[in-house]
C-alpha cells in the first residue's frame, strides 16, 4: 500500500469520525437529552433515561434492547449499567458483573447454571443480553411489530 | 519511571483490555457484598414479589427476589433498587412539632403529650366525630388493624378511612356487590392455566411488571394464548396483545355489555353454570330487584356492537372478536386496575366484568378468574381485610349491619352496642370536614396532600388552623408534612417486622433486617403508646409488639370467612406467605375460593360444586347496569379527557423512588401525553411545554408527542411533587364505593 492510498484511508476514517461525532452533537432535535443537544456522556438531569438518546446514538444496541425481553418488561438500561455519572445505587459500568446485575432477578437461574457449567463470571457468555439469543421472538406477537409490517 | 508515549499508549490498552475481560472483579467488590439475607415483600405494589434483603453491617446494601416466592426470584427496576431507599439521606429522625411555624425537633414525650391532649381536647368538646384517622395500604397489617381497633373500639369513631378509597374501594364494591365478600376468589397461578387474558382499564406492564411478566411468559410459551387489552393509550402492555381495544375513557360499561349480548346471542353462554349459580338483579329507585336471564338478555341487547361501536369508539368486529375471545377460550382470566375502579361507576364496571365470567362459567376454575389488581403492597392484607375502612369492620363486616358490630364488641370485649351505628366519612368527605367538623386527624404512612383529588380544595382544609394533623412518616419531603402540627418518625419497612397482604390474598411475613434510623419506632409502638395516653382502655392495646398484633387478628379472623388462624407468625417466617382461608395450621392455604374441595369454607359434601357464601341464598349477582358517561365529560370549552396514572420507575407520590439516583434522574418531572394528531393541529411539538388546564386549574409541563393516547385523550402521572395534577383531577365520586373519578376530567391543552 502506498502513502497516497495510506493518506486516502485515514482521511476517510477521520471523515466517519468526524460525520459520527457531528452527529451526536447536532443532529438530535425533539425532546429530553436531545433537545438540549448535549454531547454524548454528558451528565445531565436526565441521564437514566438512556433510551432517549441511545435509540439515536446506538440505534441498534437501543432496538435489541427495546425487542428483548427486557425492553419488553421494561427492564431499563439503568438497572444493570447505573448511571453515567457513577453516583447511582448501581455501579456504572459497559459490561456489569453478574453479581451486581443479574443475581438480583436471577439468583435461583444463576444457580442451576452454575451447577451445570461451572462458575463463571459473566453471563452473557451464553445469554447475550444486546444479542438475538437472549431476545428471540420475545413473547411472539406484539402490537408494535404489527404495526411495522 | 520514564514512560515513552509509545509505551504509555502500550500500557493504557493492555489495562483496558483487562477491565473489559474482568470487569466483575473490578466493581463487585467481595467485601462489600451482604453478609445476611433476611426475607421480606417489597415495599411497591399490591403484587406482593417476595425479596430478601442483603444485609452488611447493620445495613440495607442489596436487594434480589425470593425464589420461594409467586415471583420467583424476578423483581422489576423499583424492587431492585429498594436500598437507596432505606438508606436515603432525609429519613425523619426525630419527633417534629410545628412552632412558629416551623417543625422543630422535640422528644417524643412532648410530641406525644401534644397530640394526646389535642385529641382529648376535641373528644371531649366535640365529640368522637370530630377525630379521624387517615391509613394507607403501605402501612402493615397489624398496624391497620391496631389504629382501627383505637378508633373505633377504642374511641368509638368510625371515621377511619385510608388511602385504598381512592384507590380499591370500587373493586371491594364489586366484589360484594355480586359475591357478597370482597377479594378475589383466584390467584396469580391462574395466569399459568389461563388461555385468554382480558385486561380492561389496566397497564399491568407499568403497574404490576412482574405480574406482565407471567402473562407474556405464558403467551410466549403456548401462541395459542390470546391477550385482549382494553385502554383508551397504546400502553406498553398493549404490546403483546392480539387484540388491543383503544376504548373512548368512560365507555366500557356499554363494551362489556355488547360483549355479553355477542356471547347469548352466539349461544356461547354457559346456561348450566349461570342458571344454577347466579341471580339477576337490577336497581330500580334504590331498590334491588330481582330480575330473570331473559330480562338480562333483552337487557344487553340494548347494546348491539354497531351502537356500542358508536358509544365506545371501538369498531363493532372488534367488539365481536373480544366477545367471542373471551367465551372461546377454555379459560379466561381478567384483569383490571384503576381504570375501571377510579370511576364514578366504578363499582358497576366491577360488576360487569363479574357478568362476563358468571354468564360463561369462567370462574372459580384454575385459569378462570375474575381478578382485581391491587395498587398498593397491603391494601388487601392490611385495610380491606381488617376493615379500617368507613363502613367495614374486620373480616368482611360491615358497619351498618347491627349484628356483624355486636359480633366485633363481643370479640374485642366491649359493651355491647357501643361501636358507633353509623359510618365514619369517607375520604373525600373526611377532608372536606376537616377544620370543620372533623378537627384532629392522624395520618398513618401516606401523603394525601398530593394524592387527593382535585387537592388545591381540600389542602385549603389542611391549612386551617382549627384543624390538629398528626403524621406518622418516614420520609421528610413528604407533601404531607407541610400541613403537619405533629410528625412521627417512622421505621420503614425491613426496619420492623409485619405482614403485608398482596392481591392473591397472600399473607407474606417482612421480618425485620436493620434497625430504624435515629429515634423513629414502629408505628405499633407508636399507635400503642398514643392510645394508651388517650385514655383507651389498656385492655383493648395489650400489645408488646407486632407479633402480639397479629395473633389477635388471627384470632379475631377465626370467626369470619377469612379465617386464617392457621398462619402463624413461626409458619409466616418458614414460608414465603400463604393464601387464606386458611384456617388451621396444617391447612395449605386456597387457591381458589367458592369452589368445593378448594374453599375449605364449603363442606366437602355440600352438593353444589360452587357456593357463593358471601351471599344468603349462596349465588352470585348478575347485575343489570346501564352505560352512564362521566361525571364530566369533555366540551367544547374543555375538550379533551385528562387521565392521570402511572409509569413505571415512579411510584404514587415518588416519596420513595424519587431517592432513588437511577429512577430519579430517568423521570425525574412529569410530563403530558398528547396524541400526535391533535399535536399537529394545536401547533405542538415534542417537548414543547404547554398548558395542561381544568375548571380547577392549571399546570405547564412539558408535551410528549406520540400514538400513545387516542386522540383527545391526554395522560399525565402523579408522582411529581412539583407538578400537582391532582390540582387539575375532579372529586366526583361513585356512588356505592365512595371512589374518585380519577381518571376522568374535561381539560384543554395549549401551547405555552
Amino acid at each position: 500500500m502506498n502513502k497516497r492510498t495510506w493518506l486516502l484511508v485515514v482521511l476517510g476514517l477521520a471523515v466517519l469520525v468526524a460525520a459520527y461525532f457531528s452527529y451526536l452533537t447536532l443532529g438530535f432535535t425533539g425532546t429530553r437529552c436531545e433537545g438540549a443537544k448535549v454531547r454524548h456522556g454528558e451528565v445531565t438531569d436526565e441521564q437514566g433515561d438512556c433510551y432517549a438518546c441511545h435509540r439515536k446514538a446506538t440505534p441498534k444496541v437501543a432496538q435489541d434492547w427495546f425487542e428483548s425481553k427486557h425492553g419488553m418488561l421494561l427492564v431499563k438500561c439503568y438497572v444493570c449499567h447505573g448511571l453515567p455519572d457513577g453516583k447511582g445505587s448501581v455501579p456504572f459500568s459497559a459490561n456489569p458483573s453478574a453479581e451486581v446485575a443479574c443475581q438480583r432477578c436471577h439468583a435461583p437461574a444463576m444457580q442451576r447454571m452454575a451447577e451445570k457449567f461451572g462458575v463463571r463470571d459473566h453471563c452473557d457468555g451464553c445469554h447475550g443480553f444486546h444479542a438475538n439469543s437472549l431476545h428471540h421472538e420475545a413473547f411472539t406477537k406484539s402490537v408494535s411489530k404489527e404495526k411495522a409490517e | 519511571m520514564s514512560l515513552t508515549r509509545r509505551d504509555f499508549i502500550k500500557y493504557s490498552a493492555v489495562m483496558a483490555a483487562f477491565a473489559l475481560l474482568d470487569p466483575a472483579r473490578a466493581t463487585a467488590a467481595p467485601d462489600q457484598g451482604p453478609q445476611t439475607w433476611v426475607k421480606g415483600v417489597c415495599r411497591y405494589c399490591g403484587t406482593g414479589c417476595g425479596v430478601m434483603v442483603g444485609v452488611r453491617d447493620g445495613k440495607v446494601v442489596m436487594v434480589k427476589g425470593d425464589p420461594n416466592n409467586h415471583n420467583k426470584g424476578l423483581l422489576c427496576l423499583k424492587g431492585a433498587l429498594l436500598p437507596a431507599v432505606v438508606n436515603a439521606p432525609d429519613r425523619l429522625t426525630r419527633p417534629l412539632v410545628r412552632k412558629n411555624g416551623q417543625l422543630t425537633p422535640v422528644t417524643w414525650d412532648e410530641a406525644l403529650t401534644l397530640t394526646a391532649a389535642r385529641f382529648k381536647d376535641v373528644l371531649e368538646k366535640h365529640g368522637p366525630k370530630a377525630v379521624a384517622y387517615y391509613g394507607s395500604g403501605q402501612a402493615l397489617t397489624e398496624e391497620s388493624y391496631l389504629a382501627n381497633k383505637i378508633f373505633k373500639a377504642g374511641l368509638r369513631s368510625n371515621n377511619v378511612d385510608g388511602n385504598p378509597r381512592l384507590c380499591m374501594a370500587s373493586a371491594v364494591g364489586g366484589y360484594t356487590t355480586t359475591f357478597g365478600k370482597d377479594e378475589p376468589m383466584g390467584c396469580y397461578e391462574d395466569m399459568d392455566a389461563a388461555t385468554c387474558f382480558f385486561v380492561i382499564g389496566s397497564n399491568t406492564s407499568e403497574c404490576h411488571p412482574v405480574l406482565f411478566r407471567r402473562l407474556a411468559a405464558r403467551k410466549q410459551a403456548d401462541p395459542n394464548v390470546k391477550v385482549i387489552v382494553v385502554d383508551p393509550r397504546l400502553t406498553n402492555t398493549a404490546r403483546i396483545a392480539d387484540l388491543h381495544l383503544p376504548i373512548i375513557p368512560g365507555t366500557d360499561l356499554a363494551l362489556m355489555n355488547a360483549m355479553a349480548h355477542v356471547i347469548i346471542s352466539e349461544e356461547m353462554d354457559d346456561p348450566r353454570f349461570h342458571g344454577k349459580y347466579a341471580v339477576f338483579r337490577q336497581m330500580v329507585d334504590g331498590k334491588p330487584e330481582e330480575r330473570s336471564f331473559d330480562d338480562y338478555r333483552a337487557f344487553v341487547a340494548q347494546y348491539p356492537p354497531e351502537k356500542a361501536a358508536e358509544i365506545t369508539g371501538v369498531p363493532a368486529a372488534s367488539i365481536v372478536a373480544a366477545a367471542k375471545l373471551f367465551a372461546s377460550s377454555s379459560a379466561t382470566m381478567s384483569l383490571w386496575c384503576m381504570g375501571l375502579n377510579q370511576r364514578i361507576q366504578g363499582v358497576w364496571a366491577n360488576n360487569l366484568v363479574h357478568n362476563l365470567h358468571l354468564l360463561t362459567g369462567k370462574i372459580c376454575k384454575p385459569g378462570s378468574t375474575s381478578f382485581s389488581l391491587t395498587g398498593q403492597p397491603n391494601a388487601c392484607g392490611g385495610v380491606r381485610d381488617t376493615g379500617s375502612l368507613a363502613h367495614l369492620l374486620p373480616g368482611g363486616r360491615v358497619i351498618a349491619n347491627k349484628a356483624h358490630r355486636n359480633e366485633m364488641e363481643k370479640i374485642w370485649g366491649i359493651p355491647q352496642d357501643s361501636i358507633a351505628p353509623e359510618p365514619g366519612l369517607f375520604t373525600t368527605a373526611m377532608f372536606g370536614a376537616l377544620g370543620d367538623s372533623v378537627k384532629a386527624m392522624l395520618v398513618l404512612c401516606t401523603n394525601p396532600a398530593q394524592s387527593l383529588p382535585n387537592v388545591r380544595k381540600y389542602a385549603a382544609n389542611l391549612r386551617k388552623d382549627t384543624k390538629f394533623l398528626a403524621v406518622i412518616e418516614a420520609f421528610g419531603d413528604a407533601e404531607t408534612l407541610k400541613y403537619a402540627d405533629v410528625v412521627f418518625p417512622a421505621a420503614f419497612w425491613c426496619e420492623r417486622d409485619g405482614v403485608y397482604g398482596c392481591g392473591e390474598r397472600r399473607y407474606a411475613l417482612i421480618e425485620k433486617a436493620v434497625d430504624p434510623p435515629g429515634e423513629a419506632r414502629p408505628s405499633v409502638d407508636i399507635l400503642v403508646d398514643l392510645a394508651l395516653r388517650l385514655g383507651v382502655d389498656p385492655k383493648l392495646v395489650p400489645f408488646k409488639n407486632a407479633s402480639d398484633v397479629w395473633d389477635e387478628w388471627r384470632e379475631v379472623s377465626s370467626h369470619s370467612a377469612y379465617n386464617f388462624k392457621g398462619m402463624t407468625r413461626e409458619r409466616l417466617r418458614k414460608t414465603s406467605g400463604l393464601l387464606w382461608p386458611c384456617p388451621t395450621e396444617d391447612h395449605p392455604g386456597t387457591k381458589i375460593r367458592y369452589a368445593r374441595g378448594e374453599d375449605p369454607n364449603i363442606p366437602a359434601d355440600h352438593p353444589d360444586k360452587f357456593v357463593f357464601y358471601g351471599n344468603p341464598n349462596g349465588k352470585a349477582i348478575m347485575w343489570l347496569r346501564p352505560h352512564k358517561p362521566a361525571a364530566e365529560p369533555p366540551d367544547a370549552a374543555y375538550p379533551f379527557v385528562l387521565t392521570t396514572g402511572r409509569v413505571i420507575d415512579q411510584w404514587h407520590t415518588g416519596t420513595m423512588t424519587g431517592k432513588v439516583p437511577e429512577i430519579h434522574k430517568a423521570f425525574p418531572a412529569a410530563f403530558v401525553e398528547v396524541n400526535q394528531e391533535d399535536a399537529k393541529r394545536l401547533g405542538i411539538a415534542n417537548g414543547d411545554t404547554v398548558r395542561l388546564e381544568t375548571r380547577r386549574g392549571s399546570v405547564d409541563l412539558p408535551a410528549r408527542v406520540g400514538e400513545i393516547c387516542r386522540p383527545g385523550l391526554v395522560f399525565t402521572p402523579f408522582y411529581d411533587a412539583k407538578k400537582l395534577v391532582n390540582e387539575l383531577t375532579v372529586d366526583a365520586i361513585d356512588d356505592i364505593s365512595k371512589q374518585p373519578e380519577f381518571k376522568i376530567c374535561a381539560a384543554k391543552v395549549a401551547k405555552v
